[in-house]
């Protein structure tokens, strides 16, 4: 356990008593992939299954109870074992390679943060026993969840205090670790705007995922101490909940996309062979977004009683996220150029997550306003918005890095064709299927319910929707068998892209202890953008 | 930023976070057995379990963290980053606090329990700050290496804080016993929400100076590795600080007509 044991051999060589006792912040951002990977197909398929029971009205598949179970898993586990805990993944590997560190500041609270969110994990799995379903949705609403008809609401509050525990614990650590062991010349305005993007979430995280907590904490209180929070015959408010649990959930959306951010940023500059456009401006964007993020939460309650002003002034906010937004969209296009585009499987996500983010960012601006949201709210019009935001912009951009950084991880080269056949099969499959959702919401049809009236237009878009997302499914199976393919791949050097970053220079899959020098070594001047005159 | 050169990472691997975190798996699901699935006796188990993988887990931890790997002087900036997060928690109380202080100001005076202690609230805070400048005392002590004027004053420390404790369930048994329970007004809900969340944070900084008690006594500590006793220290002024926000609106704010 001290010595030697583990220092010459790389990651997958591991031994299983390795792997469990690993404080080697490589190590654990494979469990973290691991994890979070096996996770995404299984909220997958009960995605799956929720289509399939939504293609024609009647109910054909599953009954009422656990069609509300299946949403609950869904939009839990996809929000925060995929779009969050994925980028848990992204923030463990990168960081310390691309500041030049030899580990993170604290490899043991590393260890327990993952310890943490697998008994989250273990949780969840304790949820699929019939039993034990958490039917309140992923939201979590009092009364409801307050009810016995909801399920074991100790298990929801144990689930989000359980991967708070891990956010907090991964938060501290990598903010210490940036601020403190970056190697001199890397500073903190010229560090990958990848780090920017990891960084801006973790602080988001760590100023919003407590008010979820206290949120949550109320929930458990009011349900089994006894305690008045939510109930309004003692002078409490069940909109509490609502204000608590926006405050940190509409941030955690920033929390998913600064870091798809940050990859775009990476992979267009690469691939252009071109430094980014305005990389100060997309620094001060990404910061802007993270700080804007905590001031429009009441936009999720535009229906749940508020004062106007408060309607007006969050109307206000949301709209303002537009620009700095904009501003990343411009600087990427700009980007773009007249640069040498390479159009490998990492730059095809790129550019498809950029789109499916615009699609997603222009359908958010009309739900900022009040008087166009209060008639679509609730209605799958604002399911279809956020997929294109969250499940799609975000999934491009973690395939995006997944296929990018796939080399530095594993040493091989994943196979191109299938990377790209993945890419076609999922921009088409979501399209059809987010597009047509957004219709049939414009059309009428409430989000949420397990079945709906026989209305000829709703039913035509539904099944154009159950359509697009198995084409989609599948495009997601073709990137698990290039990952998994890729495994026995031609051996990938150590710079494939051909990019100044710290993480290039050392070897493909890094030693135990990451460069062969300390502290590492950068010329003068140096930017992890700089690729000079194009040749 | 030369943090690089110092830090080695003698520590491949490590037992100690797999204890403690085995000890956060089995408190869950002792929690879950207890209210969840109505089985009290295996969350009494399952919650013994984790009390013993914890104390296991910390002290390991503690020790090998003093006798492998070097100073690396980050732990203040990682606890002002936790306390940033905690602060947060606090004002989720005060949210609920004020939606009802302002929402119900009519009827607020009705909820005042005409048993509130406002002197002892006073006392309270008296002794939690007296163990702030006992704390300040222990670190100057063990900085200049003089060891048992350090333990003297982390037990002047520890049991200042203990009373506090002490007192203060004292006077939530008090105000119950005269009617004021926790769901009978939203006042009531939020001062022992307020003064609750703030008992288990000196609670924890207890058990901290427990672990800090050990590496001391034990001589795991040396003047040249005093960081974690910083981290604990800057945790403590934290908790203490943070009582004048709790007391002077659970107690004044709430408890003045």
């Amino acid at each position: 356990m001290q010595e030697a044991v583990a220092v010459q051999t790389p990651w997958f060589r591991a031994s299983f008593k390795e792997w469990i006792l690993t404080t080697d912040h490589k190590k654990i951002a494979v469990l973290y992939a691991v994890t979070s990977l096996v996770f995404f197909a299984v909220a997958g398929l009960m995605g799956l299954v929720i289509r399939l029971e939504l293609t024609s009205p009647g109910m054909q598949y599953v009954s009422h109870d656990f069609y509300n179970y299946l949403l609950t898993g869904h939009g839990a586990v996809l929000l925060l074992w995929w779009a969050i805990a994925f980028w848990g993944a992204f923030t463990n590997f990168l960081i310390p390679l691309m500041i030049g560190a030899r580990d993170v500041a604290f490899p043991r609270l590393n260890q327990l943060s993952y310890w943490f969110f697998f008994s989250a994990s273990i949780l969840v799995l304790i949820t699929l026993i019939p039993s034990q379903h958490i039917k309140m949705m992923w939201t979590g609403y009092p009364p409801f969840s307050l009810n016995d008809g909801a399920g074991p609401t100790v298990l929801y509050v144990l689930i989000i205090w359980l991967v708070a525990g891990s956010t907090l614990g991964t938060g501290v650590n990598f903010i210490t670790t940036v601020l403190k062991m970056r190697t001199p010349g890397v500073t903190l305005g010229r560090m990958n705007l990848m780090i920017h993007g990891l960084i801006g979430s973790i602080v988001i995280q760590l100023l919003g995922v407590p008010a979820f907590v206290g949120a949550v904490t109320m929930l458990f209180l009011d349900k089994y101490i006894g305690t008045g929070f939510f109930n309004p015959a003692v002078g409490g408010d069940p909109v509490l909940y609502q204000h608590l649990f926006w405050f940190y959930s509409h941030p955690a959306v920033y929390v998913m996309i600064l870091p798809a951010f940050g990859v775009f940023s990476e992979v267009i500059s690469a691939m252009s062979r071109k430094p980014i456009f305005g990389q100060k401006s997309m620094m001060i964007a990404l910061w802007a977004i993270a700080i804007l993020g905590f001031e429009v939460w009441a936009h999720h309650m535009f229906t749940s009683g508020m004062p106007d002003w408060l309607r007006i002034v969050m109307s206000y906010t949301t709209v303002l996220i537009a620009v700095p937004t904009g501003i990343k969209i411009f600087n990427w296009v700009a980007t773009l150029h007249k640069g040498a585009i390479r159009f490998h499987t990492p730059m095809l996500f790129t550019l498809g997550g950029i789109f499916m983010f615009l699609i997603g960012g222009l359908t958010g601006i009309p739900l900022a306003l009040p008087s166009f949201d209060i008639h679509v709210h609730d209605s799958a019009f604002v399911v279809g918005h956020f997929h294109y935001v969250l499940a799609m912009a975000v999934t491009f951009g973690a395939f995006s890095g997944a296929y990018f950084w796939y080399p530095k991880v594993t040493g091989r080269m994943f196979p191109e064709g299938l990377g790209k056949a993945s890419f076609w099969l999922m921009l088409v499959g979501s399209n059809i299927f987010y597009f047509t959702q957004m219709m049939v919401g414009i059309a009428g049809m409430p989000r949420r319910y397990a079945d709906y009236p026989a209305i000829p237009e709703w039913i035509t878009l539904n099944e154009i929707q159950t359509v697009g997302a198995f084409i989609l499914a599948a495009g997601v199976v073709l990137s698990f068998l290039a990952w998994i393919r890729g495994l026995k791949g031609p051996k990938a050097d150590r710079n494939p892209w051909g990019s100044p970053s710290l993480e290039w220079t050392t070897a493909s899959p890094p030693a135990p202890h990451n460069f062969d020098k300390f502290p590492v070594e950068v010329p003068e001047g140096w930017s992890p953008y700089h690729y000079g005159k194009r040749s | 930023m030369a943090q690089a050169a110092v830090h080695h990472g003698e520590h491949e691997t490590s037992v100690w976070p797999l204890s403690t975190g085995l000890a956060v798996l089995f408190a869950a699901l002792a929690l879950t057995a207890h209210f969840a699935w109505q089985m009290p006796l295996l969350g009494l188990v399952l919650g013994g379990g984790a009390a013993a993988l914890l104390a296991v887990g910390i002290g390991g931890w503690a020790r090998e963290f003093f006798t492998k790997g070097t100073e690396e002087g980050v732990g203040p900036i990682a606890v002002g980053a936790f306390i940033a997060s905690e602060v947060i928690i606090f004002g989720t109380m005060f949210v609920a606090f004020w939606m009802g202080r302002i929402v119900y100001a009519e009827q607020w005076s009705a909820w005042i329990p005409s048993n509130l202690n406002l002197v002892l609230a006073l006392w309270l805070t008296l002794i939690l700050w007296a163990s702030s400048g006992t704390i300040i005392m222990a670190e100057r002590a063990m900085e200049r290496g003089d060891r048992s004027a350090s333990l003297g004053w982390i037990g002047a420390t520890f049991v200042l804080g203990l009373l506090f404790v002490v007192l203060h369930m004292n006077e939530w048994a008090h105000l119950a016993a005269g009617g004021f329970k926790l769901g009978s007004s939203i006042y009531a809900t939020t001062f022992y929400s307020l003064t609750g969340v703030h008992t288990s944070h000196v609670v924890i900084g207890l058990l901290m100076q427990i672990v800090l008690f050990g590496v001391v006594a034990t001589r795991l500590m040396t003047p040249q590795r005093v960081t974690f006793f910083r981290a604990s220290s800057i945790y403590w002024h934290f908790v203490d600080i943070m009582w004048l926000m709790v007391a002077s609106n659970a107690y004044l704010v709430g408890g003045l007509r």
